[in-house]
């Protein structure tokens, strides 16, 4: 029994390592990391062009934009990923990382637009907020209400504290926690841009950037900011059983659950497929990927995976990634990212 | 004739006996009391136990059900002949026999809404069904395809259903189309056999749990391969031949350190070693094998050591007395004595290990993988990861797969553990 | 015969002595306790000869100077008050010691002459000539054939399977167990009675054919029909092995064996023939113990 178990091992270890050189040396799947948000998306479109076509379904890695980006720019070769998505654009930093390590030709594929919701249960009243507000309810520090150009600890218990027409409701916020890309979206999006509303804030970027981000990026910690964990399904869970409460996060599980929430409006839009297309919502963010152009000619697929991503029933106003949440590019800038995809044109230098 | 004093003394004492019984009750309601919170302690245990399989099989248990709906599908000769067999156009097919079905809906939007109350894989299905008899082509057939994860989920009652249209999911034209396919009897929950024999999908209606299962079942077949000996080896070198020094003292420290030790620890060690240094592949579940059995192998030796030292000494010494060598002694006594312990231990560890995904997460097993692995190389996810991923996808119905998910890995995870209980009973010896 | 023992006069005695503490005092009688032994240790027909023997577990010292030999065909009895250092004596005979964590045996022992405690000794070969038969009866956890055939097999001592149930067979009848265990080889050691158990322990070992069987306290689990059986058994094992026993009974003793140890707080303070010695016992602290004033 000993010694069976003994000799086993051996084998299957001899096994798996020939396996693993064979592995090593070709890959036949397309390997994609990357953003949280795109997630959803890239995977709809490697589901359909696996089954739909003769090659492997790519195998997607949910590792956060930053952290694709890592992987992404860490070299040309079948162990580094082909393609990594990202809910931002890559920094220049980036870029030149992936230089560094031979990653040279870098094609950028911008695929459609996410929104950032603030929403609350069906059970209550919608809202409508300012971004203004957003940022004097949920910052750590706010200007002092009593005037003057200084901070306070933020003294607001109510969202009527706030603002005289908002509702007299303690203000109790469920959001994801500072690793979470939604969160950085957020911070850039509703809170830099309410503080902003501030001009003394405001003339401060430019002067001292970093105080200006510790007022502008800085959330509240005594608990009217609740840090919920990056499982969107459990803040809506959470808002269901908690009428006052409110949820940040993607649009896509406002649009799954809208029998259950509803989105508040900011600034007076309310955030819809629609407004959210046309651009006229403030809190949307626009969603990318990036492919090596050195593996295109490697990794058999690349070309046709691009080439279904960017396919109308794919990326279009009724394709088939709208139904999950993504909100479509305007048709000309659709027409011009295909272009680019489908020819692999890398991106200028930065 | 005894002598007096004493028995006087002995009539002043009380005696031993009403002594006795007059603490015994003190003593029987202590003992009571006693009972009583061992009694409470297990049946809050079991409460809390109930409640979380109540609340998991509650929301689990009707994704073993799925909603399909009878459609007549044209096998149109034409228009399969047009591309190649492959390429064609199945869920056209599909979207055809809808249209046939409500001829009234005539709109773009509402030709939209009409095609969204099917499965997107139910093209792929029709597809499957060509292949597999392609002598149906040219003639009607009815087939049952997978009903969108919506329409599915508002005929399990998952969702609520009010006055105002734009409140949830479904639009009211859509519900009056249910409501006429269901008049029709070409609605009906079916077994889902996808659930059991699909990868993972997008969709949640075509989203199954066998990709993850068979990457589950590798991982562990290389986990169990690399600890089980090691960890004997290890344990028995440990506990029959090494010294009693300072530096397997050291040792033994560090093994119980080791078997604390966070399991993401695991994770980031794998990703440097295996990933970085070696070079093996992402996502392949040799390397979530091989960082398992790194895992599980502190766990293995304290109780292969456990086992080994259970076994009496006289049995030792019974082997040694008649000139065993030492390593006969242990390879023909011992560790067959040890084995049914060391074989629970091997077992609860392998459970664990079945159960982890925190370290998988850092060689880049926690991913989207469609197909079903073949190999210890293909890249592969894991029971305990499709649910993390599924609970965290924004499609409702992906709640209660997540749930039924859980039930499975519960199942596997008792199969184990009873395995274990069996191994004990079956091999336990009495001296 | 004390004249010729006079090298037992040592400084270890002493300090063994200081270590182990004073005797009570109403059995000591002058300086009896650093005393030689007293009577004959020594036979002209040794087997195993043992001089000068010290065992330490860690810092303590369990076994004194003692020095004794087991002759040829006899049986030698050792007795003497629990925790006196029997066992511990016993086993340095097979170097069961050995497996000790700490603990040290010195003095020279021989098997016919050749020191069992030297360099080039194995003591696998050793352990297969010096049999032991333990307090417990501990069978293998494999059946009555398996338990028996072990030794043999692991020794080589059978060229085919018809060898080897012979062994088996022959082991077990002079074990006297044959009959009752001939229609159940396949069963379990441990689902016999402990009387048969240690029948069985006993056929085990000397299916390897030792020269010296090592007995500690073979019979004090058994009830005293299994406990005469064993007796009768040991009589006859007499005519081909040299026997050492260790008991705490001494009427056992008597019955069993022709010269008697009797040690006392690691040290062997008298041997003899057996039966002078629980008739004529020369050392006070001896008279004591087998008169049943302590033990
Ligand atoms: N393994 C051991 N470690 C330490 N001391 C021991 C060990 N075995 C026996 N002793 C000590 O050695 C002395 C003799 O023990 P032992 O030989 O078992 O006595 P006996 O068999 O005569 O009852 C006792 O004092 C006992 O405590
Ligand atoms: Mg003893």
């Amino acid at each position: 029994m000993f010694r069976k178990t003994v000799l086993f091992t051996a084998i299957a270890l001899a096994a798996a390592g020939f396996g693993t050189a064979q592995a090593q040396s070709s890959r036949d799947y397309i390997s994609i990391v990357g953003s949280s948000t795109v997630y959803p998306f890239a995977t709809v479109v490697a589901e359909q062009f696996g089954k739909g076509s003769a090659f492997k379904t790519p195998k997607i890695e949910s590792t956060g934009s930053g952290g694709g980006f890592k992987l992404f720019c860490a070299g040309v070769g079948v162990q580094h990923p082909d393609i990594t998505n990202a809910s931002r654009a890559i920094k220049a930093s980036e870029i030149d990382t992936c230089k560094a390590n031979g990653v040279a030709e870098i094609v950028e594929v911008k695929i459609g637009y996410d929104g950032i919701v603030l929403a609350n249960s069906r059970k209550a009243k919608p809202m409508t907020i300012s971004r203004k507000d957003i940022f004097l309810a949920l910052a750590k520090q706010v200007p002092d209400p009593k005037g003057g150009e200084q901070v306070v600890a933020n003294p607001y218990r109510t969202w009527q504290d706030v603002n005289a027409a908002l509702p007299a409701v303690k203000i109790e916020v469920l959001g994801p926690p500072p690793t979470s890309g939604t969160r950085d979206a957020f911070l850039e999006l509703a809170m830099e841009d309410g503080a902003k509303h501030f001009p003394w804030i405001k003339k401060m970027e430019k002067e001292d950037a970093k105080q200006f981000k510790s007022i502008a990026h800085t959330i509240r910690e005594d608990g009217a900011f609740i840090e919920a964990g990056e499982n969107d399904n459990l803040i809506v869970q959470k808002l269901e059983a908690n009428v006052n409460a409110f949820g940040i996060f993607g649009f896509s599980f406002l649009d799954q659950n809208s029998d259950k929430i509803q989105g508040s409006l900011v600034d007076g839009i309310e955030p819809t497929f629609e407004a959210i297309a046309k651009g006229s919502y403030p809190l949307s963010r626009p969603l990318f990927f990036y492919v090596k152009k050195a593996h295109a000619d490697v990794i058999p697929g690349i070309k046709q995976y691009l080439n279904e991503f960017t396919s109308e029933k794919a990326w279009g106003g009724d394709g088939y990634l709208a139904e999950k949440g993504m909100i479509p590019m305007p048709d000309a800038e659709r027409k011009q990212y295909r272009a680019a995809a489908t020819a692999l044109k890398a991106m200028a230098a930065k | 004739m005894s002598d007096p004093r004493s028995s006087q003394d002995q009539s002043n004492r009380p005696r031993t006996i009403d002594l006795v019984n007059a603490g015994l009750a003190r003593r029987y309601r202590a003992e009571r009391r006693f009972r009583l919170y061992g009694l409470s302690a297990i049946s809050a245990s079991l409460l809390v136990l109930a409640l979380l399989l109540g609340s998991i099989v509650a929301s689990g248990y009707s994704a073993f059900q799925q909603t399909f709906i009878r459609l007549d599908i044209v096998l149109d000769a034409d228009q399969l002949r047009t591309n190649n067999l492959r390429q064609a156009n199945y869920q056209g097919l599909v979207k055809q026999s809808l249209s046939t079905l409500f001829p009234a809906a005539v709109g773009r939007s509402e030709k939209r809404e009409l095609y969204a109350l099917v499965s997107s894989g139910a093209g792929f299905q029709i597809r499957d069904l060509v292949f597999a008899s392609p002598e149906l082509i040219g003639k009607s057939v009815p087939v049952w395809v997978p009903a969108d994860d919506d329409v599915d989920m508002l005929v399990k009652g998952h969702l609520k259903v009010d006055e105002k249209a734009e409140s949830h999911r479904l639009t009211t034209a859509q519900l009056g189309w249910i409501e006429q396919l269901r008049d029709q009897g070409r609605l009906s929950k079916q077994f889902n056999s996808a659930f059991f024999t699909n990868g993972d999908s997008r969709e949640p209606e075509t989203a199954g749990i066998r990709g993850a299962f068979t990457g589950s079942l590798f991982t562990v077949v290389v986990t169990l391969l690399l600890s089980f000996p090691v960890g004997v080896a290890a344990a028995v070198y440990l506990e029959e031949f090494a010294p009693r020094n300072r530096w397997t003292d050291l040792i033994e420290v560090n093994i119980n350190n080791l078997a604390a030790v966070p399991s993401i620890v695991y994770g980031l060690l794998g990703l440097a070693v295996f990933l970085n240094f070696f070079g093996l592949p992402r996502s392949a579940p040799l390397v979530g094998g091989l960082v398992l059995a790194l895992m599980t192998l502190p766990t293995l030796i304290i109780a292969g050591r456990a086992a080994l030292q259970s076994v009496p000494p006289s049995i030792r010494e019974a082997a040694l007395g008649v000139g065993a060598s030492k390593m006969q002694t242990v390879l023909h006594h011992v560790l067959p004595l040890a084995l049914p312990g060391i074989l629970t231990g091997a077992i609860i560890g392998m459970a664990r290990a079945l159960g982890e995904s925190a370290p998988l997460l850092m060689i880049g097993m926690v991913a989207f993988i469609v197909d079903v692995p073949g190999g210890f190389n293909d890249p592969a996810t894991v029971l305990p990861v499709q649910i993390y991923l599924w609970a965290d996808s924004p499609e409702r119905a992906f709640v209660e797969r997540t749930s039924a998910a859980i039930l499975v890995l519960l199942a596997f995870l008792i199969m184990m553990n009873g395995a274990a209980v069996l191994l004990r009973k079956k091999f336990e010896r009495r001296w | 015969m004390i004249s010729t023992l006079s090298f037992v006069h040592s400084g270890a005695v002493k300090r063994g002595l200081q270590a182990s503490g004073a005797i009570p005092s109403r059995f000591t009688v002058g300086d009896a306790a650093v005393q030689p032994t007293v009577g004959e240790p020594f036979s002209d027909q040794a087997r195993m000869s043992c001089r000068q023997v010290n065992v330490y577990y860690g810092a303590k010292q369990s076994i004194i100077d003692v020095s004794l030999d087991i002759g040829r065909n006899e049986v030698v009895a050792m007795i003497g008050p629990s925790g006196c250092g029997k066992s511990t004596f016993i086993r340095c005979l097979n170097r069961m010691n050995d497996t000790i964590p700490g603990c040290r045996v010195d003095g020279t022992i021989t098997l016919d002459g050749v020191d069992i405690y030297g360099k080039e000794i194995d003591v696998v070969p050793l352990r297969a000539q010096v049999g032991m038969v333990f307090q417990k009866p501990n069978p293998f956890p494999k059946s009555i054939y398996q338990n028996v055939a072990y030794g043999p097999k692991i020794h080589g001592l059978a060229q085919s399977r018809a060898e080897l149930d012979e062994i088996v067979e022959t082991s077990l009848r002079r074990a006297g167990l044959w009959d009752e265990v001939k229609d159940r080889l396949d069963q379990p050691g441990t689902s016999l009675s402990g009387g048969q158990q240690q029948r069985l322990c006993i056929a085990r070992t000397i299916a390897v054919s030792p020269e010296v069987i090592l007995m500690d306290e073979p019979c004090s689990a058994l009830d005293p029909i299994a406990t005469s059986v064993i007796e009768d058994l040991i009589g006859e094992l007499k005519s081909q092995y040299s026997i050492a026993i260790v008991t705490h009974s001494m009427q056992q003793a008597a019955r069993v064996s022709q010269r008697t140890a009797y040690l006392h707080l690691g040290k062997l303070l008298e041997v003899g023939q057996t039966e002078r010695i629980f008739t004529r016992p020369r050392h006070p602290l001896t008279e004591a113990y087998i008169t049943g004033r302590f033990g």
